[in-house]
């Protein structure tokens, strides 16, 4: 992946999934499933997704809103400093969604391929109610009009590849601070690398970070009939999902995470997500918003993409000194469970 | 329209070739005369080949001719949702339309509750029209045939037919020859259960809420009880995606028939077909996807791949 000839243009089909995803969520707040007033600055040309596809969007979005909604509030709650770092961000607004309903961290990072920042610095610098949101911060450009910086919000240039080498000296560089309580993000993005370089990342947030709290969402199952027809599809469409055969299942999902450091880790499936997750009420309003005759293929598709969580605070070393900090961690600790709704 | 017309667009529809709007007007106007003079409970005579959902797979409808045998040589009963998902909805619901108008007593069409107004803006047929035609005229004489697609069927007094399943407000087969039928698919009521309803082993006795927000749920319970009264044996149905084919449920007496291989080039499913000899046992045969569908979204002008979360 890193050298071979197909790599850049492989790098381009990953990034227009992108677009593929946001014209996706923008059909999904034209119908009324999600309220974002931003996403449409991101959308070239729109179009109607169908039911199906619309469902799937509301609920993952849904599902990942409400965990970094917990998680800025318990954060919040409990007066700690904390910061989010949304991995492949791409078109995702959730940052101004939040901060226009006051929900704020003290760093919210967000990375990406350059020509996807790039375009990204453009529309938030070219649209005044994107603009209006970071308002009283001081915004600039930096890079080549790659990155953009505000006080608590940085969009930022890097190869997820290269996380020690690129990644991390960037954040660094933008106040990213090891010892804080952080939300990682990654939707639908490491499931595009290959694991070894997911695996970098997985591990080196457990070993480094005082306090993580990581949230993906991603496809699982390749192997039954609809997940083979689904990787020959994307195959069909250049887009190489290598992730999927080294963590095919929910159990394998929260191995990932278990056999790295983490505390604790859960992964659910989209059906699960419907009717555990989501409230009678919500899933009336859904069945309100288009006719839904796609039951049999909705359960496969669900079955196919799930949102896994994990979590961990670092021990304290346990002498007196650090009796503070051990009930620091512990409170963050508690937060974390809080966050996840660990029953 | 002469003979030789509707063989010549029959010929083109087999080559996967739309016809001229002019003649899509005529082909329905005919078709109409036929549909007609057709019951809400259309009388079938054995040997005859069941089929279910096709949802504009006009590749794998191809295929289903070459394992079923080609109409009119075979003579044919389709439950059903014949446009909306796939990529040909307008080839293959007029192909259907020219067979039934050139070989009327060779092939029974009833209705699916895609062949709706309403479900084809949202699933497909609606923009498909539009598309392949430039207006939206295509789309609107096809509509006013779908009114006049018969409700269900019956083979040889003893097998039902029909998309979805039963209703609770019909206890009688001579009820469903009561509904006026020339109209939109109402969104609640006994001509909408019949095109929405689905079995459920899961409950026995009573209705259960459909999860598609029409139809409802019904159980073993209810089903023998219907047939036991209407002197019938069996429930042949379509309406739900079945990976293996066909499904059947409640000691043999309610069977699904899936017909869309590969449905909408996404799903990994086998497609089935049902056939009845003279005395009626079944042989069902099963067939998967044609090699066209995946040459089709290579090619330049390919229409659209299918859509997943990315």
């Amino acid at each position: 992946m890193h050298d071979n000839e197909s790599g850049p243009a492989r790098d381009d089909v990953i990034k227009g999934t992108d677009d593929d995803a946001t014209v996706s969520r923008l059909s999904a707040v034209d119908l009324g499933y999600l309220d974002d007033p931003y996403v449409k600055h991101f959308v070239k040309r729109a179009s109607r997704r169908p039911p199906i596809i619309n469902r799937g969007t509301f609920l993952r979005t849904h599902a990942l809103d409400t965990l970094v909604e917990n998680f800025i509030q318990q954060s919040s709650d409990c007066k700690l400093k904390r910061q989010i770092v949304s991995l492949g961000a791409g078109s995702d607004t959730r940052y101004f969604k939040f901060k226009r309903k006051g929900l704020a961290v003290d760093k919210y990072f967000e990375i990406d391929f350059a020509e996807s920042t790039t375009k990204k610095a453009m529309t938030i610098k070219k649209h005044k109610d994107l603009m209006d949101v970071l308002q009283g911060q001081q915004v600039r450009l930096g890079m080549g009009g790659t990155e953009l910086y505000a006080d608590d919000y940085c969009l930022l240039a890097a190869d997820l590849r290269e996380f020690e080498l690129e990644v991390l000296p960037k954040l660094k560089a933008q106040g990213f601070d090891t010892s804080l309580p952080t939300l990682f993000l990654s939707e639908c993005v490491l499931i595009y690398l290959q694991p070894q370089d997911s695996d970098a990342i997985v591990e080196w947030i457990s070993k480094t970070m005082r306090a993580a709290l990581f949230v993906l969402y991603e496809q699982i199952q390749p192997s039954d009939a609809f997940g083979a027809m689904m990787v020959r599809n994307l195959k069909a469409r250049q887009i190489e999902i290598p992730g999927i055969y080294a963590y095919p299942s929910l159990e394998s999902q929260e191995q990932r995470f278990l056999s790295r450091g983490w505390k604790a880790a859960k992964a659910v499936d989209m059906n699960s997500l419907q009717t555990e997750y989501l409230s009678p009420a919500e899933m009336e309003r859904l069945s309100r918003l288009e006719i839904f005759d796609e039951v049999e293929e909705w359960q496969m598709l669900a079955a196919h993409y799930c949102v896994a969580w994990a979590h961990r605070v670092q021990q304290s070393s346990g002498t007196a000194q650090d009796a503070n900090d051990a009930a620091l961690l512990s409170s963050i600790d508690n937060m974390f469970a809080a966050v996840v709704q660990e029953k | 329209m002469t003979m030789s017309d509707i063989d010549r667009q029959i010929q083109s529809l087999l080559d996967c070739k739309i016809i001229s709007e002019a003649e899509v007007k005529e082909l329905c106007l005919k078709a109409r005369e036929i549909l007609v003079e057709e019951s809400n409970v259309q009388r079938v005579d054995a040997p005859v080949t069941v089929c279910g959902d096709i949802h504009g797979q006009f590749w794998d409808l191809k295929k289903l001719f070459e394992v079923g045998g080609e109409c009119p040589k075979t003579n044919y009963l389709f439950m059903g949702d014949f446009v909306d998902r796939g990529n040909h909805s307008v080839e293959t619901f007029l192909l259907l339309l020219a067979l039934k108008v050139r070989y009327p007593d060779r092939i029974t069409l009833i209705r699916g509750n895609h062949e709706s107004r309403q479900i084809t803006k949202v699933y497909g047929f609606y923009d498909e029209c539009f598309q392949k035609y430039g207006s939206a005229n295509v789309w609107r004489y096809c509509c006013e045939i779908f009114d006049y697609l018969s409700l269900s069927a019956i083979i040889d007094d003893r097998i039902f037919c029909v998309h979805g399943g039963l209703s609770p407000s019909i206890n009688t087969i001579d009820q469903i020859r009561t509904i006026d039928r020339m109209q939109e698919v109402p969104h609640n009521g006994a001509m909408c259960d019949l095109l929405w309803s689905d079995p459920d082993p899961d409950i026995y006795t009573g209705w259960g809420l459909s999860p598609r927000g029409a139809g409802f749920l019904f159980g073993e319970g209810v089903t023998k009880p219907f047939l036991h009264t209407n002197g019938l044996e069996m429930i042949a149905r379509a309406h739900q995606l079945v990976m293996e084919g066909y499904k059947l449920m409640f000691d043999d007496t309610v069977v699904t028939v899936w017909s869309a291989p590969n449905y909408c080039y996404r799903c990994g499913n086998v497609a089935a077909i049902l056939e009845f000899d003279s005395t009626l046992n079944r042989k069902f045969t099963i067939f998967r996807e044609s090699d066209r569908n995946s040459l089709n979204t290579k090619s330049p002008q390919r229409e659209g791949p299918p859509d997943y979360f990315l």
